[in-house]
């Protein structure tokens, strides 16, 4: 079912983890502000962040052996997919979110802070 | 107001979230009905309490790919046989003691628990205690007085938490069962004591310097 | 309605009054969590001290229950804080919630003093009912359980009752079901079993359940209502969102309880369920960076309250942190073979419990602190802001320190004592004498120092800032962009 990492590849593991969530927040980041800003320019830098992240999953994958298992091939796969689409579809709910939104709605603002 | 799109209305969402929960929850309420089955003393995974009349190792299993508890012959504990009920009470008891004595926030047992003192899975099966046949009654002894025990060159040591001869050997009882249950491999690459037997009468010449003192786990 | 700048009742509503009460204590037991880890801390490095007197044990038994009663407390303050100007009605039997309040200060005063005094009883069920229940982070023994949960049942009542009064909206919605599951959680951890994989089983159901799950949700909606009031997001918006979060937060943390189920005598199915999940943890995240983005390109954030603002960022960058990329590093089986029960696990959790959970109750003190000084200014220019940047910026630094000090211990560890040594008595004390380890404790004790020193500002910041201010609050409807 499973197979221990190897000592040799603790280090492996743990950075190409941390590694794992930095380049998927670099690459949601990148995504939303290109999209936010209308700068296409940075949109490559998104998929270079995405490249990283690919990366960082395969090593990640390499390290903990996670290839030796159909099941753990599967997950990488997943991985792989999901977090490639994922910044896309919250971005697209995002914006239907917030489709019918104007200032004129804003009928309830902040009276909180307002002395009374 | 503008066109709604479904997929993105607060009513789709507050039923997803429903959904979502809901299934999860199910889902788990069914696994769980499965684990505690499977865990439940008595089970090939978690055995009845009464292991502890038996030899208890931990061998590496090639199919599994990690070590196993493995039962072998009659071995009581404290040279008494015990009966399932017996075995269970005594068992309790070392538990309630463990408790009581707030092992937990020094040790892990099961790997969980706090980080100050080692790992209590296998702490039957210590290569620490010396040799087996002073096992038993350096594990009473040690539980009992443990205050002057230094066993590292750190100066860390248990303190004397007032236990008893009964909970010292119900204790022990507790652990020793413990030490069956099958965690999937957990701790890895452990170096269980030697428990073969000895020649009749054998000096345990192997041992480190354990007279009557042997419990205090290897002196650094 | 009294001068701006003054602390004074007359500025709450009902709920709000009783709200400073739960904020004063959680405050309070924030201290006692610091000073009984820098006690334990000290253990670490000098085993001598207090030995015999306050060991380690009792120590850190502190230091955990203070953690989780303080956040709760928080909480609860929190929920209280928000009631009446949620639901639209004045709080439906408040007296018993006050009355609740002092109850249930009592009992935790007599609990910590029984920890305090008595330390551990005789192995016996009577020593779990009335002294200890020797169960990490719910050791509260079983007639304080009782009480907690009769507590958080009237508490339960307050909520529910003063919503179904008053306006029953999506965040009322989400808080009353979340309560009732905290609530109904907790009862998992009340009894006993002499089997240690049943006992840890249904005690990961209260721990995991509650702190990833439950308690996210909870502050998910306490961050709901900071949105719409203090930075005039429209509600229909928030509360979408606040439902994708339940979605995603429950979707991948209630089966996420498969990733503790590895080891501790469960079947190996636990494996594939505990790795799919975790699989999955990094989507929340992606959510909430690519919607934070989203939220500030639209809307021209202007604070009304910066060190509140300053703390709920905090929060963003702690959770991803400490929960994200701390967690992901050491939660796939094949690495937490060896990590699990080590250092790992304590730097993972002081990240993840403070960038996560203490940071939100902080931003809601300054949120009420503003309103119970009046409606006081908090925006730039503040006097005597260089104590709530300080604070900030201490207990920020001091927890990088501890957290970073455990890493490298717990990393040795996982190597020496684990992989090498296969985790008997000798491997861990060989692996506790490396002087990775060594050093990793010391710098951890320099990080609780600092730590403190940070505290120590939090509060006198908390008890002084907007004395003498005179400016009244910015306010959105006039501030916001757009």
């Amino acid at each position: 079912m499973i197979e221990p990492v190897a000592m040799a590849n603790f280090f492996t593991v743990f950075f190409s983890a941390a590694m794992v969530i930095m380049t998927g927040a670099l690459y949601a980041l990148l995504f939303a502000y290109s999209r936010i800003k209308h700068a296409p320019r940075l949109m490559s830098l998104a998929y270079l962040a995405y490249l990283g992240l690919f990366t960082s999953v395969m090593t990640l994958a390499n390290a903990a052996n996670l290839f030796h298992n159909t099941f753990w091939t599967v997950i990488v796969g997943l991985m792989l997919l999901g977090y490639l689409l994922a910044p896309h579809a919250i971005w697209h709910l995002c914006i239907g979110t917030h489709a019918d939104e104007h200032p004129a709605d804003d009928a309830q603002p902040a009276k909180l802070f307002q002395q009374s | 107001m503008a066109q709604e799109i479904w997929w993105a209305s607060p009513s789709f969402w507050r039923k997803s979230a429903i959904w979502v929960t809901g299934l999860s929850f199910v889902i788990l309420i069914f696994l769980t009905f499965d684990t505690v089955k499977q865990i439940t003393a008595g089970s090939p995974r978690v055995p009845a309490y009464s292991v502890i009349n038996k030899r208890i190792d931990y061998v590496f299993n090639t199919e599994r790919n990690f070590q196993v508890p493995v039962i072998g012959q009659d071995e009581p504990l404290f040279g008494k046989m015990l009966t399932e009920e017996e075995a269970e009470a005594l068992v309790s008891h070392g538990k309630l003691t463990t408790q009581a004595k707030n092992c937990m926030n020094c040790h892990t047992l099961l790997g969980n628990g706090s980080y100050y003192a080692p790992d209590l899975t296998k702490s039957w099966l210590d290569p620490s205690w010396g040799s087996k046949e002073a096992r038993e009654q350096g594990m009473v002894d040690f539980l009992m007085n443990p205050q002057d025990r230094l066993h590292n060159a750190l100066g860390r040591k248990m303190p004397n938490l007032g236990i008893t001869e009964d909970e010292a050997k119900a204790t022990v009882a507790f652990l020793k069962w413990m030490s069956s249950i099958d965690t999937n491999g957990f701790p890895a690459n452990f170096k269980p004591i030697d428990q073969a037997d000895a020649p009749v009468a054998a000096a345990p010449a192997t041992a480190e310097p354990a007279p009557e003192v042997s419990a205090a786990p290897a002196q650094q | 309605m009294s001068a701006l700048g003054i602390l004074t009742n007359a500025n709450l509503n009902g709920g709000q009054k009783l709200a400073v009460k739960y904020f004063t204590v959680a405050i309070a037991l924030f201290g006692a969590q610091v000073l009984f880890g820098l006690l334990a801390g000290i253990q670490y490095l000098n085993p001598d001290f207090l030995f015999g007197i306050l060991d380690f044990s009792v120590n850190r038994m502190l230091h955990i229950n203070a953690m989780v009663v303080w956040l709760l407390f928080g909480f609860i303050g929190s929920v209280y804080w928000l009631l009446e100007d949620e639901s639209g009605v004045p709080v439906a039997g408040l007296a018993l919630g006050n009355l609740i309040f002092w109850i249930f200060t009592l009992a935790v005063v007599v609990v910590v003093l029984v920890y305090l005094l008595v330390q551990v009883g005789p192995g016996e069920l009577k020593s779990i009912w009335l002294i200890n229940e020797g169960r990490e982070y719910i050791e509260a023994p079983r007639w304080a359980d009782i009480g907690i949960v009769v507590c958080v049942l009237a508490f339960f009542y307050n909520v529910a009752a003063t919503f179904m009064k008053g306006k029953f909206t999506g965040i009322a919605g989400v808080l009353v079901l979340d309560l009732i599951a905290l609530a109904g959680l907790y009862l998992a951890g009340m009894y006993y079993t002499p089997n240690i994989s049943m006992d840890q089983h249904w005690w990961w159901w209260v721990i995991h359940l509650w702190v990833e799950a439950t308690w996210e949700v909870l502050v998910g909606c306490l961050m709901a209502y900071g949105l719409i009031k203090t930075m005039g997001v429209r509600r229909k918006i928030v509360e979408t969102w606040l439902y994708i979060e339940v979605a995603l937060m429950f979707g991948s943390g209630i089966l996420g309880l498969g990733h503790h189920y590895f080891w501790i005598g469960t079947p190996e199915y636990w494996f594939t369920i505990g790795g799919f999940f975790s699989a999955l943890e990094p989507i929340p995240l992606v959510a909430m960076v690519v919607h934070a983005v989203f939220d500030a390109g639209h809307h021209k954030l202007k604070s009304t309250n910066n060190p509140a603002l300053a703390w709920i960022i905090a929060q963003a960058f702690g959770n991803f942190f400490g929960a994200g990329v701390w967690g992901f590093m050491h939660t796939l089986p094949q690495i937490n073979l060896y990590t699990h029960g080590t250092q790992w696990t304590a730097s993972h959790g002081h990240l993840a419990f403070f960038g996560a959970y203490a940071t939100m109750v902080i931003a809601f003190l300054y949120i009420a602190l503003q309103k119970w000084r009046g409606g006081v200014y908090m925006s730039s220019n503040l006097a005597g802001a260089w104590k709530w940047k300080w604070a900030i910026f201490l207990l920020h630094l001091g927890m990088i320190a501890m957290v970073m000090g455990l890493l490298i211990a717990g990393y040795e560890q996982s190597q020496i004592e684990r992989a090498i040594e296969g985790s008997t008595w000798m491997g861990y004390f060989t692996a506790q004498a490396h002087p990775w380890f060594v050093q990793g404790m010391f710098w951890r004790q320099i990080g609780g120092w600092v730590f403190a020193a940070g505290f120590v500002l939090l509060a006198w910041d908390l008890m002084t800032i907007g004395k003498r201010e005179t400016r009244p609050a910015l306010v959105h409807s006039e501030a916001e962009g757009t």
